[in-house]
């Protein structure tokens, strides 16, 4: 492999880590041109939007190398973004060989991350503590906690069997949706209201509509319109998810829910 | 008021760790999230409505997580996806879909487009933040790493 290929396929990946990890697309196009500056590569063309990454580097030469990737937007890890964004300033400083920049990268991907209780916890305390900030009770909070709970297993569930996402955000809003009206016909005398609103906390868009209000400002029309499009059908699932529940709630014969 | 700003600062924390921000900023995002939720708090409470006070809110936490960007030498996106999520409209969303399902459209109308509202305030505080130059913050990362020139 001609060693500007060697140095095109580093930088790429390097902005695949960022991007497929939640970074935002001036900051994987910025990286790319960094990593390749560094190892004295001045021609060269970057393209990324949500989901690809298009490169090209000495394209009047004899090692003339190109590159496309197709990075599917994965899971939000920012850990990731911030250990990329390290390499790459590493990088920048002339801190590192490629072989080595390899190697940290492989570690970066390798990385296993938190243990899943750890998580199914922190959706818990997450459902709570936004649900109290919505209006919630203590006593409420308490059950927004277990739903929480429940809704980050079943996310993590549904991410391991790699759901459709349309699903997944439906079937969600709908197991929350369900949950609150079961324990308060069963007569816990809890807020439903405030308990769906902190359960559905981890299914709101949230990193979808601050990414795409950056990748806008960036002038990544493309890019932005394709996270704002993600933001406002995730929205539209969550609402037919709760819906669907609360319909066939009233179905069954629960008449019409106090307010 | 303090309960409440104890919580959201506990609730950011555990979204913080459900995105994976790594160990070391738990505790910037759980400040930035907690000024947003003050700011927001705060407007809401002298009448400015959810509308204006999620702008403010926005405008605040966009601001402070590019200062936290340059001090603590990370991506902004750390601090402002997780300081987000106390202003996302959550129970906008969830009355919005409610009143369509009840069939009571006149306040299907006025939750949904206050709900699209208050996510158009959160936008353009985001972009009134962005907008400030970003030599100005790395001055202030260099003001607290001068070892570094």
């Amino acid at each position: 492999m001609p060693r500007s290929k060697e140095i095109l396929n580093l930088a790429v990946s390097i902005g695949e880590v960022m991007l497929e990890s939640g970074g935002e697309i001036y900051r994987v196009q910025e990286t790319v041109g960094h990593v390749l500056e560094a190892y004295g590569i001045g021609d060269y063309h970057v393209f990324v939007i949500t989901n690809g990454i298009f490169a090209t580097v000495h394209e009047q030469r004899e090692d003339a190398g190109s590159m496309v990737r197709y990075v599917p937007i994965g899971e939000v890890n920012l850990q990731r973004v911030a250990a990329a964004n390290q390499l790459s300033r590493e990088i920048s400083a002339g801190e590192c060989k490629i072989e080595e920049a390899y190697e940290k990268l492989l570690a970066c991907r390798k990385d296993k991350g938190l243990p899943k209780w750890l998580l199914i916890l922190s959706g818990g305390v997450g459902c709570a503590g936004f649900g109290y900030l919505m209006g919630a009770r203590p006593y409420d909070s308490f059950f927004s906690f277990f739903l929480g709970m429940f809704l980050e297993a079943f996310l993590i569930l549904a991410a391991h069997y790699k759901t459709s996402k349309f699903i997944t955000n439906i079937l969600g809003s709908t197991l929350i949706t369900a949950g609150s009206l079961i324990f308060y016909t069963a007569g816990a005398g809890i807020l439903y209201d405030r308990v769906i609103i902190g359960g559905i906390m981890p299914l709101l868009p949230g990193v979808s509509l601050t990414t795409a209000i950056r990748d806008l400002f960036g002038g990544d029309y493309l890019s932005g319109g394709i996270r704002l499009t993600d933001a406002l059908l995730t929205s539209m699932c969550i609402a037919i998810g709760v819906g669907a529940a609360v319909k066939a709630f009233q179905m069954m014969g629960g008449g019409v829910l106090p307010l | 008021m303090i309960s409440q700003v104890i919580m959201c600062m506990l609730a950011t924390v555990a979204f913080a760790i459900l995105f994976h921000v790594p160990r070391t900023e738990y505790f910037f995002c759980a400040v930035n999230g907690a000024v947003g939720w003050i700011t927001y708090a705060s407007w809401n409470m002298h009448g400015a409505g959810p509308v204006a006070a999620s702008l403010w809110a926005a405008l605040a936490l966009t601001l402070l997580a590019r200062a936290f960007s340059a001090i603590r030498r990370m991506p902004s996106t750390v601090f402002l996806i997780t300081g987000i999520f106390s202003l996302v409209p959550g129970s906008g969303l969830y009355y919005t879909s409610y009143f369509l399902i009840v069939g009571d459209l006149a306040r299907f109308m006025e939750k949904g487009t206050e709900t699209l509202k208050i996510a158009g305030a959160i936008v353009l505080g985001m972009i009134f933040g962005l907008v400030l130059p970003q030599g100005w913050f790395n001055q202030l990362g260099k003001l607290l790493h001068p070892s570094d020139h």
